[in-house]
């Protein structure tokens, strides 16, 4: 069906040229689906540009071919492309919001995508059009057809933009990350709606995805990238349950379980390399950073291989099955911390509740009334890291802001280190400013671009009654760059000069600066990569290896809560529904909101099988 | 300790060649203003009534004591020019500057503080700008009386709200960034906050709107004074050169054509040095050319 044989995609940079994808050699069989894992910046969504026509300005295919159904496809006449997209190959896409037109209702847009299918017949498209709906089953997809994109949820865009990718019987679909932009119960019931029609239809699919074990459960055979270049190939089952390249050992090692015993986190140093930085690379693209190269791998130019059959591994020889575990010394158990309750609690929160009022309408009305949090009590200790899990709009993030003073709670109390702290922040702040610091979850938004790294980390000391002076900063900013990872010739850098993992250091690196007793942490990992996930994770252990601090994380991620929390507090829908230590919680739920929260990761092994469809609702 | 970060900066809005053009027909302008009675060859007032309309000296019937001609007094044409230049910047850079003051305070209490305040603010704007500007600004010169102070008072009064306004939806922009959140948990005032962290990142935005605010307050005077209601007929001033040569155009087109490109020329040249400083001063537009290049 879609056959790639040695394709090298070369692109015109300004100081010269980098294979973006180097030697990439697949093929996807009718009705199968295959998966495409990889981190950021591995070229994996190249090849789904490649298919649409859309590369960038300046790249181009150099060898090789990409042939679907026996016509190449990076040679392709723009009008027969045209004829093949949205027919026989359609997409679906990562954010479902932005991809559909926001000023036309559901009914015209499918409407326009039948038409375009060859459908004659108003009343027949829109007959064709419910009866997609409901098969990805959107309940009562009639009224659903005024409805237009803003009023619909993410989950509901992206079944819509499903039903419409299926709609035409296409032989191939291109799904990339399709999933990546929704919640995981969400992400559970897409799945299940993905297999289900891809079931029906027999369509072969490639499914786009950083997460190696999304892919290991639903997909039939997997490529992993790395740095615009195939590491393995294999059945997705075997490749992860035994990986043969490092790579694929420390992706899978990097990734915190949510069963079995606590280990450690193998964290790769660095991150993946950039385009710019491709020509230096002559050998395996992945030495710099492999845990097992030796010298000779740098220079050693490497070639896909059949290791075993079916199995296809880009390696230079030695590094094959190491066993990273074993030799990066993760097996020991982590044992989350637990204080021995004679410390007084460091922050103590009681019955904290926010209320939003909506606006009111024009003409009198009602005002509309929200309960963002309701009645939240919890403490913390010194040296304790406490979890918040729940989806997006569950509150927590209203509870950091909360806590930080950044919003005012309708009643309930906040106290820090016995200190009521309540009310506005202006009010406690060089208190709080001392004692409780927050690490926000995006890093690009949270580091004013226009303050070099030195003035970004040291910021909260440059106000208050006596501001720190220059040169006392400078040194203080040279020892937060060590604790937080980073090489001290960062000081005279710009955020946007930094990668995504280095700027999320920063923002640690400044909120360490008043050296603070408590650290709330908003979604600090779920914009980074695996591997830069699990650098920042090792690195709040270190934090308290190192300090008492304390820690509240709030997180969508029930596995990363694990690895570093040893309470959680669940929320849904404003409520605190489930609290407890994180294994109790995690191992006999108690709630159904976190059995069905818990059903909705897939799983650590591969030998049970995840049943998305069965995912509940909620 | 800014200067060793602001310096590796600096050269960068100098690279541009737009802030080399527009900043130079500026300066150019500027010195003419300022060094007016070394610079122009006669008394801008000084009438030498033998000759009178007298076309540029390089055409046929010039005379080379007159480089530019003279009007209809025989006053010198070049030195009227260059006296006019006064009060061109004057009017532009007061009338720009107390603008850019009123509007961008009041844009960034409404952008950062929301709420009442915001709504408060807002609404004044749009009450404001329901006024045509024309008449309101023949209302405040009525007002006023005539005058050049009471030409920059009604400019200002009548042009804060496209600051207003304009900067305020940046503002917003920017406050919902969490960098502004995080400079408050970093102990910054609110004061502070908006001082450090969102004026400087409103700021190109501020001094595109200054340069084009600078050309339209010369435009806006040059009216005025060509109905004469700005300045007092002994002061000269590009637009009362443009009346009094209005008259004279089937002699000599000469009187009109100068100080209507004087005007042209320094209204480009304010917005080139406009524009190639907001390029060259927005980090975002800067990677963007980075990268094309």
């Amino acid at each position: 069906m879609l056959v790639a044989e040695n394709l090298t995609v070369t692109a015109e940079l300004g100081e010269g040229r980098a294979e973006v994808l180097r030697d990439i050699s697949f093929d996807l069989e009718a009705g199968k689906l295959l998966g495409v894992v990889g981190e950021s910046g591995a070229g994996k969504s190249m090849i789904g540009r490649l298919v649409a026509g859309m590369l960038p300005h300046g790249f181009a295919v150099s060898a090789g071919s990409l042939r679907f159904g026996g016509e190449d496809l990076a040679s392709l006449p723009r009008r027969r492309r045209q004829a093949l997209l949205g027919k026989d190959i359609t997409f679906i896409p990562q954010h479902p919001l932005t991809s559909l037109n926001p000023v036309r209702s559901i009914g015209t847009l499918f409407d326009e995508h039948l038409r375009r299918l060859g459908v004659s017949g108003g009343a027949e498209r829109r007959g064709r059009a419910i009866g997609h709906l409901d098969d990805v089953h959107l309940p009562d997809p009639a009224e659903l057809l005024r409805r237009y994109p803003h009023q619909l949820s993410g989950g509901m865009c992206q079944r819509v933009l499903i039903a419409m990718a299926f709609a035409g019987e296409p032989k191939l679909i291109i799904a990339d990350e399709p999933t990546t932009a929704l919640d995981v119960v969400t992400q559970a019931h897409i799945m299940g709606v993905i297999g289900e029609m891809r079931a029906r239809h027999a369509t072969a699919l490639m499914f786009i995805t950083h997460d190696l074990r999304l892919a290991a459960q639903i997909c039939d055979e997997i490529i992993v990238m790395y740095a615009g270049e195939i590491v393995e190939r294999g059945p997705a089952r075997a490749v992860f349950a035994a990986p043969r390249h490092p790579y694929t050992a420390s992706l899978e090692l990097a990734n915190p379980n949510l069963t079995g015993a606590p280990r450690k986190l193998l964290s790769l140093p660095e991150h993946m390399p950039g385009l710019s930085a491709y020509a230096g690379l002559s050998g395996c693209r992945f030495a710099p950073r492999c845990p097992v190269a030796d010298p000779a791998c740098a220079g050693h130019k490497t070639a896909l291989r059949e290791a075993e059959p079916g199995r296809w591994v880009r390696a230079a020889g030695g590094c094959l099955g190491a066993d990273l575990a074993a030799r990066e010394g993760l097996a020991h158990a982590l044992g989350g911390q637990t204080p021995d309750g004679t410390d007084l609690p460091l922050l103590r929160v009681e019955a904290l509740s926010k209320t939003y009022r909506g606006r009111r309408a024009l003409l009198g009305g009602r005002r509309g009334v929200v309960d963002a949090v309701r009645d939240v009590s919890f403490e913390l200790r010194p040296g304790e890291f406490v979890g918040i899990v729940g989806e997006s709009g569950s509150g927590k993030s209203t509870v950091a802001r909360l806590l930080m003073g950044l919003e005012t709670p309708t009643t309930g109390r906040i106290e820090i280190d016995g200190t009521d702290v309540t009310g506005p922040f202006s009010r406690h702040a060089s208190l709080r400013v001392g004692a409780i610091q927050m690490i926000f979850q995006d890093p690009q938004s949270a580091l004013n671009p226009r303050r070099r790294v030195g003035r970004l980390v040291t910021q909260p000391l440059e106000s208050g009654r006596q501001p720190m002076r220059w040169p006392d900063r400078l040194e203080r900013a040279r020892e937060l760059l060590g604790h937080a990872g980073l090489p001290a010739d960062m000081l005279e850098r710009y955020p946007s000069q930094l990668s995504g993992g280095q700027r999320q250091r920063v923002n640690i690196a400044r909120a360490l600066s008043t050296a603070p007793k408590v650290l709330v942490a908003d979604e600090i990992v779920s914009g980074l990569d695996v591997s830069v996930q699990a650098q920042i994770l090792n690195l709040l252990l270190r934090l308290r290896e190192a300090s008492d601090i304390a820690l509240l994380f709030i997180s969508h991620d029930l596995a990363v809560v694990r690895y570093l929390c040893s309470r959680v507090l669940v929320m849904h829908k404003g409520d605190v529904v489930e609290a407890g230590a994180t294994e109790t919680v995690f191992s006999q739920p108690q709630h159904p909101y976190t059995k069905t929260l818990l059903a909705a990761v897939p799983p650590d092994d591969v030998t049970v099988y995840w049943r998305p469809a069965e995912v509940a609702d909620i | 300790m800014t200067g060793r970060f602001a310096r590796k900066h600096w050269p960068l809005p100098l690279r541009s060649a737009r802030v080399l053009v527009g900043g130079g027909i500026v300066l150019l302008v500027l010195l003419c203003a300022v060094f007016a009675p070394l610079i122009a060859p006669y008394d801008p007032n000084a009438q030498d009534l033998l000759n009178t309309l007298a076309p540029p000296a390089w055409m046929e019937g010039g005379n080379p004591d007159f480089l530019l001609g003279t009007d209809n007094l025989g006053q010198d044409t070049l030195s009227r020019l260059i006296y006019g230049a006064r009060v061109a910047m004057v009017v532009a850079i007061v009338a720009a500057l107390g603008a850019m003051l009123l509007g961008t305070t009041l844009a960034l209490l409404a952008g950062y503080f929301g709420g009442v305040v915001d709504w408060l603010i807002s609404r004044a704007v749009d009450l404001w700008m329901s006024f045509p500007p024309v008449v309101l600004s023949l209302i405040l010169i009525v007002g006023f009386g005539v005058g050049l102070s009471n030409v920059i008072l009604a400019i200002v009064l009548v042009d804060w709200t496209r600051f207003c306004r304009v900067v305020r939806s940046e503002v917003l922009v920017v406050r919902r960034h969490d960098y502004i959140d995080a400079a408050r948990l970093a102990g910054f005032s609110h004061l502070r906050t908006l001082v450090r962290e969102v004026l400087p990142a409103v700021a190109p935005l501020i001094i595109t709107l200054v340069s084009l605010e600078m050309a339209i307050a010369l435009i806006v005077e040059a009216i005025l004074s060509f109905v004469g209601m700005s300045v007092e007929a002994n002061i000269p001033a590009w637009g009362v050169m443009i009346a009094d040569a209005r008259k004279y155009m089937y002699q000599t087109v000469w009187g009109l054509v100068l100080p209507i490109l004087a005007i042209v020329v320094t209204v480009i040249g304010f917005n080139l040095l406009g524009d190639g400083l907001r390029r060259t001063l927005d980090p975002k537009l800067l990677q963007r050319e980075t990268v094309a290049a």
